[in-house]
This record gives C-alpha cells, sequence and structure tokens, in this order.
C-alpha cells in the first residue's frame, strides 16, 4: 500500500542573537511545535530526527538527538539519531524522516533542528566557519562560509548576465520587509532601496545586506502518516510530494560553473518528477537566500524564470506577492536568520501555513508550495515540494 | 600555545581547531603534496590506469576506482578570471583586512578559488597572471614516545607575478 506523508504540525523558537543555550532553543522549538497543534499527543511520535551542524563544535555535544529527546519530552522507539549537511541538516532530515514513514519504519516523526553559533568570544564563530568547507584544500585558503565565493557568484553573474547591484537589493528589502512581520524572525525592521545599497562593505559587490545573518534558534516540525494524519489535526492536510538532494562537487576547484548551479538542476528535476508537479504550478517558495545573488540564481535554476533573467525576475517583484512566485514569504534568511540545522524546518513551517492557508502573510490559494536549501560550497543542494494533494 | 584564563589548556595544542592540514606522514598520506611545495612545486596524483588528473589529490582514483597512482606536477603560474576582497569577517590566521581572493585558471587544468599574497587592495586585475607562493605556518607539537617534537609544516598562496 502506498503511504502518503503528511506535515502535522510546526514551530519555532525566536531566532536571533538570542540568550540561552542550544537545549534552550530545542525545548523552545517543542513547545511551540506543540503549540501549533494541540490535538496531537507529543507522546504518540515514534521517531526523531535532529539537525544541527555545529553542535560539537560550538555546543561541544555529539550524540544530540537523545538529548533533544529527553527535553522535547518524547521516547522514540523507530529512530533516534542526528543528520548533517550543513546549511540544508533541516531539509535533509525531513526528506529522511518522509522515507522513514512511506516505508513504513514509522508512523510519527518529530524533525527538529537548531543551533546555538554565538559563542562568548564573536572571533570563534568565523573560526568555527572553517569547518564547513574542504578543511584541508579551501579553509586553508581563508574560506569559511564564505563571502567571498558569494562575491564571486555575484561579480560573474553581473558579467555574464547583466544583473545589477540594484536587483541584489531587491531581494533583501522583500525578504525584510516579509521578516518585520514575522516575530519570530531576527530582523524585526523593513530596509529601503537606499539604505540597502549605501551598506557597509562586506566583500564588493556584497554589502552588509545582501549577507543572511548569524543566528541562534531552533525550529520543529511533525511528520505522520496520513491515516495518523487525519486523526491528528483538524487543519488541511499538507503532503510531501517529492525530494531531490543533488551533490556533484565539493572542493571550489571542482566546481562545474560558478553561475549555474548544475546539482540545483538535479535536485530540482528530482523533486518536480516525483511530485508531478511543475515550476509553473508551484505557488509559494522558500529558496535559500544566504546571499542575495543566491535567490537570483534560484529562481534561474528551479525552472521559474529563464537563465540569465532572475536579475531583471527580482526587480520587477516576480518573487514577490502578487508575482509569480512569492519567494520567502516570512523573511527567508536575509530575514529570519540562519541557525543552520533549524533553516530547512522553517522553510518547511512556512510552506505547511501557506498551505493550510494560516500564514502571516498569505499567498492566496496556494496548493503546492517549494523549499530550497544550499549547503558548503554551494556543493549539494536539497529541494522539497509538498502540496494539498499528491500525485 | 596558551589559552588565557583555561588553565587546563595551558601548553596544549588543540588540533582540531587548526587552520591547516596535518603534514606528517602519521596523520596525512598526502605528505608528499607538501614535500613539493617546499621545491616549489605544485603537485597532484594522476591515475596510471586511466590517466584522470584529480585534484585534490587521492588515495584512489574517482573515475576508474584504481588505488594505481603517481604524482604529477601541475603549472605554477595561472591567470585571473575575477578578484574578491573581504573587508569584514576574516577568519583569524589570515591577517588583516582585505584577505585577497582570486578565481584562477591554471593553464586549463582547474580553476581554483585560492588566496592572493603579497598584493596590495586594488592591485589585482582580471588577465594578470599568479603564481605559486610557498610559505611556512606553525610547527605542529606532535607527540611521538615520550618526546614533542615540533612537526614543521608550510602552505600555499598564490602571488602576482610582477
Amino acid at each position: 500500500m502506498d503511504r502518503k506523508v503528511c506535515v502535522v504540525a510546526g514551530g519555532m523558537s525566536k531566532w536571533g542573537v538570542r540568550d540561552g543555550s542550544q537545549r534552550d532553543f530545542f525545548q523552545e522549538a517543542a513547545k511551540a511545535c506543540y503549540d501549533d497543534n494541540p490535538l496531537m499527543d507529543p507522546k504518540d511520535i515514534d521517531g526523531l530526527l535532529v539537525a544541527s551542524a555545529y553542535t560539537e563544535r560550538t555546543s561541544y555535544q555529539t550524540h544530540l538527538a537523545p538529548l533533544v529527546a529527553e527535553y522535547a519530552g518524547i521516547k522514540p522507539k523507530n529512530i533516534c539519531a542526528r543528520v548533517e549537511l550543513l546549511c540544508a541538516s533541516g531539509s535533509s532530515a525531513i526528506i529522511l524522516a518522509y522515507a522513514m514513514i512511506k516505508s513504513g519504519q514509522a508512523d510519527i516523526v518529530m524533525v527538529a533542528g537548531g543551533e546555538k553559533l554565538y559563542t562568548p568570544q564573536k572571533w570563534e564563530v568565523f573560526y568555527s566557519e572553517l569547518a564547513s568547507v574542504d578543511h584541508d584544500w579551501d579553509s586553508s585558503q581563508g574560506l569559511g562560509l564564505p563571502p567571498p565565493v558569494f562575491a564571486m557568484v555575484a561579480k560573474q553573474h553581473m558579467k555574464q548576465y547583466g544583473t545589477k547591484k540594484e536587483h541584489l537589493a531587491a531581494v533583501t528589502v522583500k525578504n525584510r520587509r516579509n521578516s518585520a512581520l514575522n516575530p519570530k524572525a531576527q530582523f524585526q525592521n523593513a530596509v529601503t532601496m537606499e539604505e540597502v545599497m549605501s551598506g557597509r562593505m562586506i566583500v564588493p559587490p556584497l554589502t552588509l545586506y545582501d549577507c543572511c545573518p548569524i543566528t541562534d534558534g531552533a525550529a520543529a516540525v511533525v511528520l505522520a502518516v496520513e491515516e495518523k494524519a487525519k486523526e491528528m489535526t483538524n487543519k488541511p492536510l499538507v503532503y510531501v510530494m517529492g525530494t531531490g538532494q543533488a551533490s556533484v562537487n565539493n572542493m571550489s576547484a571542482n566546481m562545474p560553473n560558478w553561475t549555474t548551479w548544475e546539482a540545483l538542476k538535479i535536485a530540482g528535476a528530482q523533486a518536480y518528477a516525483k511530485s508531478k508537479v511543475s515550476p509553473d504550478e508551484i505557488n509559494v517558495a522558500m529558496t535559500h537566500d544566504c546571499f542575495t545573488i543566491s535567490e537570483i540564481i534560484e529562481m534561474e535554476d528551479l525552472g521559474f524564470c529563464k537563465k540569465g533573467e532572475g536579475g531583471v525576475f527580482v526587480g520587477d517583484g516576480q518573487n514577490d506577492f502578487g508575482g509569480k512566485i512569492p519567494t520567502n514569504t516570512d523573511g527567508g534568511l536575509l530575514g529570519c536568520g540562519h541557525p543552520f540545522g533549524g533553516t530547512g524546518i522553517r522553510q518547511g513551517i512556512e510552506v505547511m501555513k501557506q498551505l493550510r492557508g494560516d500564514a502571516i502573510q498569505q499567498v492566496p490559494n496556494a496548493t503546492f508550495g517549494l523549499t530550497h536549501n544550499l549547503s558548503g560550497f554551494i556543493a549539494a543542494h536539497t529541494v522539497l515540494i509538498y502540496g494539498k494533494e499528491v500525485r | 600555545m596558551s589559552t588565557p584564563g583555561i588553565s587546563i589548556l595551558e601548553g596544549k595544542y588543540m588540533a582540531t581547531m587548526d587552520l591547516f592540514p596535518q603534514q606528517s606522514k602519521e596523520f596525512n598520506q598526502m605528505t608528499p603534496f607538501y614535500e613539493h611545495l617546499r621545491e616549489g612545486r605544485f603537485t597532484t596524483t594522476k591515475c596510471k590506469g586511466c590517466g584522470a588528473e584529480s585534484f585534490p589529490p587521492r588515495v584512489m582514483c574517482p573515475e576508474c576506482f584504481s588505488v594505481d597512482l603517481e604524482w604529477i606536477d601541475w603549472p605554477t603560474v595561472g591567470t585571473v578570471i575575477d578578484v574578491t576582497e573581504e573587508m569584514v569577517g576574516v577568519p583569524l590566521g589570515f591577517g588583516k583586512p582585505p584577505l585577497i581572493h582570486a578565481l584562477v585558471d591554471l593553464q586549463g587544468k582547474k580553476t581554483f578559488f585560492v588566496r592572493i599574497i603579497n598584493c596590495n587592495a586594488g592591485e589585482l586585475k582580471s588577465g594578470d597572471q599568479v603564481r605559486l607562493s610557498v610559505f611556512d605556518v606553525d610547527p605542529v607539537p606532535q607527540e611521538v614516545g615520550r618526546e614533542v617534537v615540533e612537526i614543521p609544516r608550510v602552505f600555499y598562496a598564490f602571488e602576482p607575478v610582477k
């Protein structure tokens, strides 16, 4: 029998420069997730996947999943493990939870992700990031989670396709306007085009506002097999329809193309094919706007606009409410922040709310939603498609 | 190396927080790469079976999975495709801003995104030539029996050809 998988609850802690520890944030996220669906009994959860990338380094804590289970008040019996793919850890864990439920290995799985990234001395944050790409060959060139890499991508995209600094800025203005309405987001204020254009230079052409911040926080969702989901919620069911995750290189020297992300095209094609949904049918998307240029390229390589036209596409507001594909409606990474393991889960929560019809800023009649993460040196891409129906 | 305020770490060295790869044979089978660097050579492994030249250097060929590999020399001069200058967020150990990187075409072998040293801000441009530059990095205090021996290390960046 074909088992279908639904998202039945989701919530997150407040994200930002937070007072507290990683385990504090996981409890806040679990509580928000439980509160999202009072009909659900957390004691029924039979699996837990925890997404966290820097837990060993910034919280000095491995074997994290049983710790989170203990604090979240659940006793998993089918899976209790951690998943790590840096910035895509959360969405990777959702893919694995989906696969476990679909295959019958579990019925109800919580996916929780988060990080405590700020340490008492802030130099350690940038230093720790040297663990994120190929340590021996890229980190040792001074590349961590590297603004220089995305500055180079932006420069090449500008050179090849005529993308302008104003196009980059338009992404920030939109996402910060959205985050200002999201009480869980790191940034609670909108910014103007003028402020963004005159921002402090980080790596030209990227200014402060082109880069997502460093963030503490956590998020959690619960996935359940359809039969149980129907009994667990009185809200519209949201299904995981299809997924894709691809990697074609890791070290920078093996990157096939800096402005067309081959692994993203592969992951997207897999997710679209498995879901039987085309890019034209997606109503709302959460794409990985770690830097403004990323959202522009993602519009292209996910098939929402033609290659090379991403700059003009976002400049025209086609990725905004009323446009072709409203994107990062909760503020994205640029507005919400980016506690690595939490991000894919935050994206899943926003898509769940959009498809249920109870988002803070609602896309009318949203039926199909997409989430995307990139991770490392643009080295892996992860795409999930959610829907109010399955095909 | 001392860590002020954390008395138990006095005089200890944490390999897990090190910026550079371990270069002694006990901790890295790619040790020849670093020995060649000392001679001013930029080398990698070539598969004797299928001829594939991989970077980073390998134990196993990722194309045909042979383990019969040999070290070969690659060019030490390349052409700059584009340059970035990092003003904020430079990791500890990489000096004061700007930290300069360039995407370098190594004569068709690979495009490397590498650190540029011995170069002023605004000096390097697309089309310029850069060459391999090898420098010493802090040695690793490695326990050998009851002794602690300092294992010398080098690493590489590129610099403008002037």
